[in-house]
């Protein structure tokens, strides 16, 4: 024996284990011992030893009852288990290769859908204590605004007057072009109070952030990277602190650099720059809602009395200010907001497939139970060779705890598959970019495992070993009662898996059939052939008059190139979920809020209708001669603002203080310009010549003959050539837009669909093998039918209505689960009821109908008996 | 009492620790010892010696370590702890009143045949 194994021996021996190979040791030198004295008896020596053998009576066996007594034995039971569990795995290869893929199906979809979980839920914002941070909104009850913007007058009066918060910062989307020496590049920014970052808590990569105090004008030309920004534009430049860049609106020094984990925070931020106040249009005014507004909660300060704080604050300022009446705030904590829009999803996600996991387990149960019985005789023979039934139960354990291991590495397999089609199919920005197989999803893979064995062993153990059991040796292994008690609790087994099937069924099919409602919603404008892209004005250098004459003269010579048929500019894309919302008065009308409302309104250049493929019901489109702003309603405006009027002629103003207003001079049919499942919105649309102070980033649509990348480098090429400095970004096909609009719903609804399949296979097999089971357990019964006259069809009948009859069963118990978990799906439905009667009823007709399938092989095999074999037995 | 019996259950730990009082010894010399000392009257089930041994080690009564035999062999010898010596003392009063008493039964017995 080496040094090393004798040191590891001798520390054995003193804890009191004693290793198989001592004890044969002994054992040997018993047996030399007897066979010495033998042969001083007068025996040879080899007589002698099988002599003294036989008195002992087989060294394995002894060796066997010390391990017995010696204590300590699990783990090498462990291991003698887990290799006979490996040669029976072998032994019943089909029974193996099923278990496993249910498993690791199984197991798969709960990995994956636990990685997103796991990334996107569990650890949402990588700030340091970003439980204490809250974001903070205006909010108006009257009108349903639960998080407005706030203005920099209201959120400078919240920083001084509140007592809750450690700091308090605010921010505003800010977009920058650069200019470099090749195409002007468009950058999406930040502009950020300088202590934003110190609220967050983030520390700079490299150089520093912004310093609070700093003189405006210093901290005005200072700009801030993103790490991801730094590493794709300047390739990571080490010495890229201190380097001047050029943009339209002067040049600017960098700073610092931000840490990776800002930009898993903050997808798609290039730069971020110091807010201005001295740029805030109309700073002081309480009701210029813009900016966005973050906080950190002082220690022990809960988030109900920050917002009881702060809602005090915001009464006072209702109070003192008239822009301000039934304005209120809100705190809602950073880390819920971030996950607001993918928790109830993502949950009901989980909640599906831990369905499917369940049902994989009842699968499971069943197989192991069926496989029991197969070795019903083996078991009952340990059993009366007095082999503890806890040992039994033990080795059942760990043949299926070996199975659910299988199934977790297989698993792990399907998960990374599946991971793949979630993240590809994902809309950008909606997952956090750090999803995947880390320890966390390894330990919750495992822990899934283990319990698994636990749910799908247990029973299947403790049933085989039982006591009962030892009747089967007496039984000759026809153990009929046993059987016919074991068949009752699997039917019971298959008929709950089949209702679990259905609620998946019912789910994803409600789900479905709202897609494809979805898809078939009348847009109010044609989406084919239309690119949208974004241009910028930058002023000083443009004011409102050569804004609207830079459009009027793209709109000229484009609508002369081969290829384009119209383009027009609105300053809200055609269909985006935010769009602008402002406060409208109706002027001379007898409502009673006196015509003050607020609504979605966009200002556009004239032609836009046409290049929309919208209809004019009413009037004129806008012009480019309008000396102030006309404006064109939808059809759902002018019912709810001038119900039984026509529009035509009336006026709004813009805003509290304009007296005066604008003219409506046309209405348009609606469009579902806030997305495919909003209700089309009192859209104002008012022309974008003749109005004062307008917007600077305007939304192009060009619709053209060609495919998008044509249309879009005859756009880009011919706004170039009216200003060489101009960026053209985001250039994208409407219709994928809209594509894009769709993508959580149908990653959703494939995911459903997916495990919503998966369930109901996993039925199919579990249907038939609990029919297969019960066939060959009535072989004889169906022996005597047939001898007694029954036909193949009788018989044929007779199997295939207990299989339809278990999943009828499963169905109604599923329709009261269905009831209560497609409240959980509601929010996605769409055109259509969670109590839809075609799709509970279709979703029940299948599975009956898989049912049958799953029935007709064993009823064919039944059909076929020759009855003389089948009475005979066996 | 037929030669060659098993020894009773439960006596068995009580034989070997008594055994083993005078010496260290090895497994089989055990079941020699109890042997000759009951004049062949007794012989130890070799099945049932080495569980036992292993079970009294684990109680701590008997503590064992290898060493040589008396001809050269590899073997496991077989000591009394402190604890055994106290558990052989209680065990063997336990049995002197325990067969005393089944003594005085028979006797009882054979004076009313």
């Amino acid at each position: 024996m080496a040094p090393l194994a004798r040191a590891f021996h001798r520390l054995r021996e003193r804890l009191g284990r004693v290793s198989d190979e001592d004890i044969q040791d002994e054992l040997r030198f018993h047996l030399a011992m007897e066979a010495d004295q033998l042969e001083r008896a007068g025996m040879n020596r080899d007589l002698a030893i099988a002599e003294a053998r036989r008195r002992f009576g087989g060294v394995d066996h002894h060796t066997e009852e010390l391990r017995d007594v010696r204590g300590g034995r699990t783990m090498e039971n462990l291991l003698q288990d887990a290799r006979y569990a490996l040669r029976l795995g072998r032994r019943f290869p089909a029974f193996t290769a099923i278990v496993l893929l249910t498993l690791g199906i199984a197991i798969g979809a709960n990995t994956a859908i636990f990685s997103v979980v796991n990334a996107a839920l569990l650890r949402p914002l990588s700030y340091p204590d970003a439980a204490r941070l809250a974001i903070l909104y205006s909010q108006n009850p009257d009108k349903s605004l639960p998080r407005f913007s706030v203005s920099y007058a209201d959120y400078l009066d919240w920083r001084a007057q509140t007592r809750s918060f450690s700091g308090m910062a605010a921010g505003t989307g800010a977009s920058l072009t650069l200019i470099n020496d090749g195409e002007p590049l468009r950058l999406s920014g930040l502009s950020v109070t300088g202590d934003y970052f110190d609220v967050l808590g983030v520390r700079p990569e490299r150089g520093r952030l912004f310093t609070v105090g700093e003189a405006s004008t210093v901290a005005a030309a200072e700009i801030v990277l993103t790490h991801d920004f730094w590493q794709r534009q300047f390739a990571g430049d080490p010495n890229i602190i201190g380097r001047r860049l050029r943009t339209q609106t002067g040049e600017r020094a960098v700073v610092g650099v931000l840490p990776p984990s800002f930009d898993r925070d903050n997808p798609g931020v290039n730069a971020i720059t110091v807010l201005d106040p001295a740029t805030i249009p109309d700073a002081e005014n309480h009701a210029q809602h813009l900016l966005g507004v973050i906080a950190r909660l002082k220690p022990g300060v809960t988030q109900a009395a920050a917002q009881a704080d702060l809602a005090a604050v915001a009464a006072r300022l209702a109070e003192q200010f008239p822009q301000n009446a039934g304005w209120s705030a809100n705190v809602f904590m950073a880390p819920d907001e971030a996950t607001r829009t993918l928790r109830s999803p993502l949950l009901v996600l989980f909640a599906a497939a831990g369905l499917v996991l369940l049902i994989g387990c009842i699968n499971v149960v069943n197989l192991l139970l069926t496989r029991a019985t197969l070795r019903e005789r083996e078991i009952a023979l340990r059993q009366a060779l007095g082999a503890a039934r806890s040992r039994l139960i033990g080795q059942l354990l760990v043949e299926s705890g070996e199975l659910a291991l299988g199934g977790a590495l297989l698993g792990l397999v399907v998960a990374y598959f599946v991971l793949r089609v979630i993240v590809g199919r994902a809309p950008a920005g909606l997952l956090p970019p750090d999803i995947g197989l880390d320890s966390t999803v390894l330990l919750f893979t495992l822990v899934l495992a283990m319990t698994t064995t636990l749910i799908a062993g247990l029973w299947p153990a403790l049933a085989a070993s039982s006591p009962r059991l030892a009747k089967a040796l007496r039984d000759g292994g026809r153990s009929s009662s046993g059987g016919a008690r074991a068949l009752r609790a699997r039917r019971l087994l298959v008929v709950a898996e089949s209702s679990l099937a259905l609620v998946l069924l019912v789910c994803a099919g409600l789900v479905i059939q709202s897609l494809r409602n979805i898809l078939a919603v009348d847009l109010g404008f044609d989406p084919a052939k239309v690119v949208t892209m974004r241009v910028n004005l930058p002023g000083p250098r443009y004011t409102d008059t050569t804004q609207v004459q830079f459009f009027r003269d793209l709109q000229t010579r484009l609508e002369g190139r081969a290829g384009i048929e119209g383009m027009a500019a609105a300053n809200t894309p055609p269909i985006s979920a935010g769009g602008i919302t402002t406060n409208l008065r109706l002027i001379g009308t007898a409502r009673a809020d006196g015509g003050k409302v607020m609504g979605p309104a966009t200002a556009i250049t004239p032609g836009y209708f046409r290049a929309m493929h919208m209809r004019l019901l009413r009037g004129r489109d806008v012009s480019w001669t309008d000396a102030k702003p006309t404006i064109v309603v939808s059809q759902a405006a002018a019912n709810a603002y001038w119900p039984g009027e026509s529009p035509i002629g009336k006026r709004v103003a813009f805003g509290l203080r304009d007296t005066v207003g604008c003219e409506v001079v046309g209405v348009v049919n609606d469009t579902r310009a806030r997305g495919l499942t909003v209700d089309p919105p009192l859209m104002l649309y008012f022309s974008y010549s003749g109005a004062t102070r307008i917007a600077r980033t305007m939304s192009l649509v060009v619709r053209g003959r060609g495919d998008a990348a044509a249309i879009a480098a005859t756009t880009r090429a011919t706004i170039l050539e009216i200003d060489r400095t101009l960026p053209v970004y985001a250039v994208q096909p409407v219709s994928q837009v809209i594509d894009a609009s769709l993508g959580q719903s149908r990653l959703n609804t494939a995911l459903l669909s997916i495990f919503a399949m998966v369930a109901l296979t996993l039925a199919a097999v579990g249907i038939y093998g609990v029919i297969s089971y019960s066939v060959t357990l009535r072989q004889q019964e169906i022996g005597v039918r047939m001898a007694l006259g029954a036909s193949s069809g009788n018989v044929l009948a007779l199997v295939l209505r207990e299989g339809g009859m278990l999943a009828l069963a499963g169905t109604v118990v599923g329709l009261g689960g269905a009831y209560l978990a497609t409240g959980l799906v509601q929010s996605w439905l769409f055109g259509i009821g969670r109590a839809d009667v075609t799709t509970i009823a279709g979703t029940a007709c299948a599975l009956i109908a898989i049912a049958l399938v799953a029935s007709y092989l064993p009823a064919r095999r039944a059909a076929r008996v020759d009855p003389l074999v089948a009475m005979r037995g066996d | 009492m037929h030669p060659n019996a098993d020894v009773l259950q439960g006596t068995l730990d009580l034989l070997i620790l008594k055994a083993v009082s005078l010496e260290a010894m090895h497994g089989w010399g055990i079941s020699q010892r109890i042997q000759q000392f009951s004049s062949g009257v007794l012989e130890v089930n070799q099945g049932s010696l080495y569980p036992a041994l292993h079970r009294l080690v684990k109680r701590k009564w008997l503590e064992a370590s290898w060493g040589t035999s008396e001809n050269n062999r590899r073997a496991r010898f077989y000591r009394l702890t402190a604890v055994g010596r106290r558990q052989l003392a209680s065990e063997t009063a336990t049995w002197r009143r325990f067969s005393a008493g089944v003594e005085a039964v028979l006797a009882v017995n054979s004076a009313a045949n």
